[in-house]
C-alpha cells in the first residue's frame, strides 16, 4: 500500500536534484511503502542539500544505507523520500600507526575491514546480518553481536562522526584522536537514535590489531542448563575468549551444527595464547560432561546472518543480567524459533514464531530479571501493535528530536514514543 | 559579610533537607569556592543531600528560586567543573557514598556518585573484579565526578575511557525529575542518553547512582619501565610497539624535567639521567604476557635498559613515581598549571618538542608526565603567581600548547573537560554549527541554562551572557593535588 501523494514540494525537490542521483523508488520499498522519490547523493553536501530541500518541502526522510535493519523501530508515519548513503564510500583519512580512521558513513564494513586488513587491523565489530552493513547503519542501530562483552561495540569505538541535519548544517562532534572529552558526545547520542536525529554522513573509529589466531569450539551440553552452567563457567575462567554463546537446539541447527543446546565460543589472540584457552575450555567441557569439538569458523558468519530480519521475520534482543542467559534463551526456545544467547553481554536473541502477546510475556520476563528486550525487525503489522523498544524516556527523546528534527523530517513515527504527527 | 537571617532560597532547602545539610554561612563556603583549577566563586549555598529525593528536592528549589545548581564531588577537576562561577546551589555530592551492590556473578556494580574511586578499586578486589577507569586521582576522585567528566586514567588505552564503563544512570534533571538512563546491561535501547549525559560536567543533569561494568582480573600482569636518553627514542618505542600488534594496558611517559623532581621523593627507582622513562604494563593469561613483554621489550631497543619489576613492592613503587608526580612537582614551585591535551600518537616527538620550546620562550619549566600510549599529553607549567603578570602569561602559554594539539590533529582535552578553562577554546575544534547543534543538545535538557552555566560551550551558547561577570583567575598554592 502506498500512501504517497505527490506535492508542489516533492517537485521542487525532484528538480533541484541532478538526475543522477535519482534512483529507483521501487528499490526502496519500506514495509510496502514505495517513496515517491530515492536519492543517492554524491558527496555530503549533496545530501545535506537534499535533507535540507525535503525540511523545507515537508517531506518525510528515510535514510538507508545496507537496508539491513529498516523493520527495526515503528512503521514510518510518512515516507516521501529514501535518502540512500550507498554512495559516500570514501575512506577520509587512515591512520595505521595511529590506530584511527576516519570514513564516509555510506562505506560497508567488508570494505572498511578490507582497507585495514591490508595492515593488519580492524573494526572489532560483528553486527547482524555481516558486514554488508554501512558504517552509518551500524552506528544508528547500534547492532552488535557476539563478541560484544568481550570487544567494545561501536558505541565505545567512535571516536567522533559527522551528521547532516534538517536544517542544512552539517555538524561534527568528538574527533579523531582516541581520546576526547571536548564538548557533548553527539556521536554517542546518535548511536541507536535510527536516524532520527540526522544522518550520519562520516565517523572516525578506534582500531585494533587482528588478532593472530583464532579457534572455534562447539561444545555439546546436552540440554540449556548444562550449557548456561558451561558458559558461565569458560566465562570465569577469563580466557582469551572473543564469544561464548549459548545456542538452543534450532539455532544450532539453523547455523549448520548438530541440533543439540550447545556452547559455540571463539578465542582469539596469539597461538599460545588461543592454545592455553583452548585447553582450557576442553577442561570445562568434561567437568561439565558435554563434548567439545574444533570446528570451522562458519558457524558465526550464519549466526550474524540469522540474527537478520531481512526476511521479515521475527527477531528480539534482551539484554538481562549473564546469570539469566541461559533461562531466557528457554523461554524464547519454547516460543518455537532459534534462540541464542551471548554470556558476557547478557544479549539473548531470537527469531520466534510469536505474536503480540507471547512477545510481550518474553518482554516480561526479560524485564522481571532486570532487563530489557527490543524488537529488532518484525513484520509491519506486529510492529504496529508491539512497541520496540520497551521503556525508555519519552520526554527526553521529544526534547532532542524538537531539537534536531523540529519538522519530523527523519523517519517520522519511528521511535515508539514519539507523536507521529 | 553577614547574613543576619537565612534567605529565602536557604531556608527553603533547609526545610526539605535539614539544617544540617545546608551551608550558606561565607566562612562555611569558602572550601566550596574552588576545585583544582584557576577558577574561584562562591555559592549562595551549598548542599549536601544524602539521597536522590534530596538532590531532586533542591533542584526543585533551585529552579523555583531562579537560581544555578552546580554539582561536586572531591573538586578535584582541572578545568572548573564544579566552580559556580554564577553562585547558587552547590550540589556536594560526597555524602552519597554508599556502594549500593557488587553483584559478582554478573560483573556489575551499583554505587553512589559520591564513592571514591579508589574505595570501589579496594571493595572490588577481593572478588578479583576491577572496574577500570583509573584517574591517577583516584584516591581522592568521585564516581561521580569521573562520570562527569568522562574521566580516563593509564589504563584508558586498553580499556577505554569511563563512558566504556557505564550501563546506566540514574540522573535528576534540571528541574527535579528524576530519571534512569542506560541499562544494568550493554545496550540499552534507543537514544545513547547515557553515553551523552557521560562527560556532560553536570550540564544536563546531577548523576545519583550508577551502574559500572566492571572485568575481571587477570591472572598476570607485567610492570616494565624503560630508559631512555631521549623523549624522541621513547616515542619511537610507544609506535614500534603498536606497530607490532600489542596495545599494552599502559604506556606512560615521564620526561627529564618531571623524573629529576619525582625520584628523589618518591624513590620510584627512575635514573636522575634519563632523558624519558616509559611505564610499560602488560596483562592478561600469563603466555599473553611474556608474548607481549618480549614485544614490548624488542620494540624498546633503543632504550638504555629496560627494567623488568620483579615484585609486587617494585611494581607500585615504578606506579607510585608516576601517580605522586604531579604531587611531588607541586611542592617544587609555588604554582602549578597541569594542562590536559591530546594528539595522534605518531605526533608526540614533533609536539612534545614545540611544547618545550614554547615553555622556554616564555619563561616557565614545563614537566611532562603523560599517557603515551594515547598521545594525551600534560604538559605541567611550573611558576610563581606572585610574580608579576606570571600568571596571566602561564595561561596564555596554556593556549598556545592547546592550539599545538589542535594543529596537530588533536583535542583540547582528553579527560580533564572544558569545564570553564576552555570553553574559548571550542571554536578551535568545533564550528559555529557545531556548538550550536551542542547548544540545542543542552537545551533539550535543560531550557533555562540553570544547570551549571557558563561551562563547556562559549559565552553564547547556552551561557546566560548578561550575568556572566568577568572571572578573576587566581592561582594559588594550596589548590592542587
Amino acid at each position: 500500500m502506498t500512501n504517497v501523494t505527490a506535492s508542489p514540494d516533492l517537485e521542487g525537490l525532484r528538480t533541484a536534484l541532478p538526475p543522477d542521483v535519482q534512483r529507483a523508488p521501487e528499490a526502496y520499498v519500506l514495509d510496502g511503502v514505495t517513496p515517491a522519490l530515492a536519492v543517492r547523493p554524491r558527496s555530503m553536501s549533496e545530501l545535506a542539500a537534499t535533507l535540507l530541500a525535503a525540511d523545507q518541502g515537508g517531506l518525510a526522510v528515510a535514510p538507508q544505507g545496507g537496508r539491513t535493519a529498516l523493520t527495526l523501530g515503528r512503521p514510518l508515519a510518512r515516507y516521501d523520500v529514501a535518502l540512500d548513503t550507498t554512495a559516500l564510500d570514501q575512506v577520509i583519512e587512515y591512520a595505521p600507526a595511529d590506530l584511527t580512521i576516519t570514513v564516509e558513513a555510506g562505506m560497508t564494513l567488508a570494505a572498511l575491514q578490507a582497507t585495514l586488513g591490508a595492515e593488519g587491523q580492524y573494526l572489532p565489530v560483528d553486527p547482524a546480518p555481516g558486514d554488508q552493513v554501512t558504517i552509518g547503519g551500524l552506528l544508528a542501530t547500534a547492532r552488535s553481536g557476539a563478541w560484544r562483552g568481550h570487544l567494545p561495540a561501536a558505541r565505545d569505538l567512535v571516536l567522533g562522526a559527522t551528521v547532516a541535519m534538517p536544517d542544512g548544517a552539517t555538524v561534527t562532534s568528538g574527533g579523531r584522536v582516541v581520546k576526547n572529552v571536548s564538548g557533548y558526545d553527539m556521536h554517542r547520542m546518535h548511536t541507536g537514535a535510527l536516524g532520527g536525529l540526522g544522518v550520519i554522513v562520516a565517523a572516525s573509529f578506534k582500531l585494533a590489531p587482528v588478532p593472530a589466531e583464532r579457534a572455534t569450539l562447539i561444545l555439546d551440553c546436552g540440554s540449556l542448563a548444562s550449557a548456561g552452567a558451561t558458559a558461565q563457567a569458560l566465562w570465569d575462567r577469563n580466557l582469551a575468549a572473543r564469544a561464548i554463546t549459548i545456542l538452543d537446539p534450532e539455532a544450532a541447527a539453523a547455523i549448520g551444527l548438530r541440533p543439540s543446546s550447545s556452547v559455540l565460543a571463539e578465542f582469539a589472540g596469539d597461538d599460545v595464547v588461543v592454545a592455553r584457552s583452548l585447553s582450557e575450555a576442553g577442561a570445562v567441557a568434561r567437568d561439565h560432561g558435554s563434548l567439545a569439538e574444533l570446528i570451522d569458523d562458519d558457524p558465526w558468519t550464519r549466526l550474524r546472518r540469522l540474527a537478520s530480519g531481512e526476511t521479515e521475520a521475527t527477531v528480539v534482543r534482551a539484554g538481562v543480567p549473564a546469570s539469566e542467559v541461559a533461562a531466557l534463551v528457554g523461554r524464547a526456545s519454547a516460543m518455537m524459533g532459534p534462540a541464542w544467547g551471548h554470556i558476557a553481554a547478557g544479549a539473548v536473541w531470537a527469531r520466534p514464531a510469536a505474536d503480540a502477546t507471547a512477545l510481550a510475556a518474553l518482554r516480561a520476563a526479560a524485564t522481571e530479571a532486570g532487563g530489557y528486550l527490543q524488537l529488532e525487525s518484525a513484520p509491519r503489522s506486529l510492529r504496529e501493535g508491539v512497541d520496540s523498544f520497551g521503556e525508555i524516556d519519552g520526554q527526553l527523546m521529544n526534547a532532542l528530536k524538537t531539537q534536531f528534527d523540529p519538522n519530523n523530517t527523519l523517519n517520522p513515527g519511528k521511535w515508539a514514543a514519539e507523536a507521529t504527527s | 559579610m553577614f547574613s543576619d537571617s537565612p534567605s529565602p532560597l536557604v531556608r527553603d532547602l533547609q526545610a526539605a533537607l535539614g539544617a544540617s545539610a545546608v551551608l550558606f554561612e561565607p566562612e562555611d563556603l569558602l572550601p566550596y569556592e574552588y576545585d583544582a583549577s584557576t577558577e574561584r566563586a562562591s555559592p549562595d549555598a551549598v548542599v549536601i543531600p544524602r539521597t536522590t529525593e534530596e538532590v531532586a528536592a533542591a533542584a526543585r528549589i533551585a529552579s523555583g528560586h531562579g537560581v544555578p545548581v552546580v554539582p561536586r564531588g572531591s573538586g578535584t577537576g582541572f578545568a572548573g567543573g564544579s566552580v559556580p562561577v554564577l553562585g547558587g546551589v552547590l550540589v556536594v555530592l560526597a555524602g552519597m557514598n554508599a556502594i549500593r551492590e557488587i553483584d559478582v556473578a554478573n560483573r556489575v556494580a551499583v554505587v553512589e556518585p559520591g564513592v571514591i574511586n579508589l574505595d570501589l578499586q579496594n571493595a572490588l578486589a577481593p572478588h578479583g573484579l576491577v572496574y577500570a577507569p583509573d584517574p591517577s586521582s583516584q584516591r581522592i576522585c568521585t564516581i561521580g565526578g569521573n562520570v562527569g567528566t568522562n574521566a580516563g586514567g593509564p589504563h584508558t588505552l586498553a580499556h577505554g575511557s569511563t563512558v566504556n564503563h557505564i550501563l546506566g544512570l540514574e540522573v535528576v534533571l534540571p528541574g527535579g525529575r528524576v530519571t534512569n538512563l542506560g541499562a544494568r546491561q550493554l545496550d540499552a535501547p534507543g537514544i545513547d542518553f547515557r553515553g551523552l549525559f557521560v562527560g556532560s560536567e553536570g550540564t544536563l543533569g546531577i548523576v545519583t547512582a550508577v551502574t559500572v561494568r566492571l572485568i575481571r582480573e587477570n591472572e598476570s600482569v607485567r610492570t616494565m619501565l624503560a630508559i631512555f636518553d631521549t623523549v624522541d627514542q621513547a616515542s619511537e618505542a610507544v609506535s614500534a610497539v603498536i606497530r607490532n600488534r600489542v596495545v599494552p594496558m599502559a604506556m606512560e611517559m615521564l620526561d627529564q624535567e618531571t623524573i629529576r623532581v619525582v625520584e628523589p621523593r618518591v624513590h620510584a627507582g627512575y635514573p636522575l639521567d634519563a632523558g624519558a622513562v616509559l611505564l610499560i604494563e602488560v596483562e592478561g593469561l600469563v603466555e599473553a604476557v611474556e608474548h607481549d613483554a618480549q614485544v614490548v621489550i624488542d620494540a624498546c631497543a633503543g632504550a638504555r635498559e629496560v627494567r623488568t619489576a620483579e615484585s609486587e613492592a617494585e611494581r607500585e613503587a615504578l606506579w607510585e613515581g608516576r601517580k605522586s608526580a604531579i604531587g611531588a612537582l607541586g611542592v617544587t614551585a609555588p604554582a602549578l598549571y597541569l594542562l590536559d591535551g591530546v594528539i595522534p600518537r605518531t605526533r608526540l616527538p614533533e609536539v612534545l618538542n614545540k611544547v618545550l620550546a614554547l615553555s622556554a620562550d616564555y619563561g616557565f619549566k614545563c614537566a611532562n608526565m603523560f599517557h603515551a600510549g594515547d598521545g594525551n599529553l600534560h604538559p605541567t607549567v611550573l611558576f610563581d603567581p606572585e610574580e608579576e603578570g606570571a600568571t596571566e602569561r602561564v595561561l596564555e602559554l596554556g593556549g598556545a600548547i592547546m592550539r599545538l594539539c589542535v594543529d596537530a590533529g588533536g583535542s583540547i582535552t582528553g579527560e580533564h573537560g572544558i569545564g570553564t578553562e576552555k570553553r574559548d577554546y571550542m571554536s578551535w575544534v568545533f564550528s559555529e554549527d557545531d556548538l550550536e547543534a551542542m547548544g540545542r543538545v543542552r537545551f533539550a535538557f535543560d531550557p533555562t541554562g540553570q544547570f551549571n552555566p557558563c561551562k563547556i560551550l562559549p559565552t553564547g551558547h547556552g551561557c546566560a551572557q548578561g550575568h556572566f561577570a568577568p572571572i578573576k583567575q587566581h592561582l594559588g598554592a594550596g589548590s592542587y593535588v
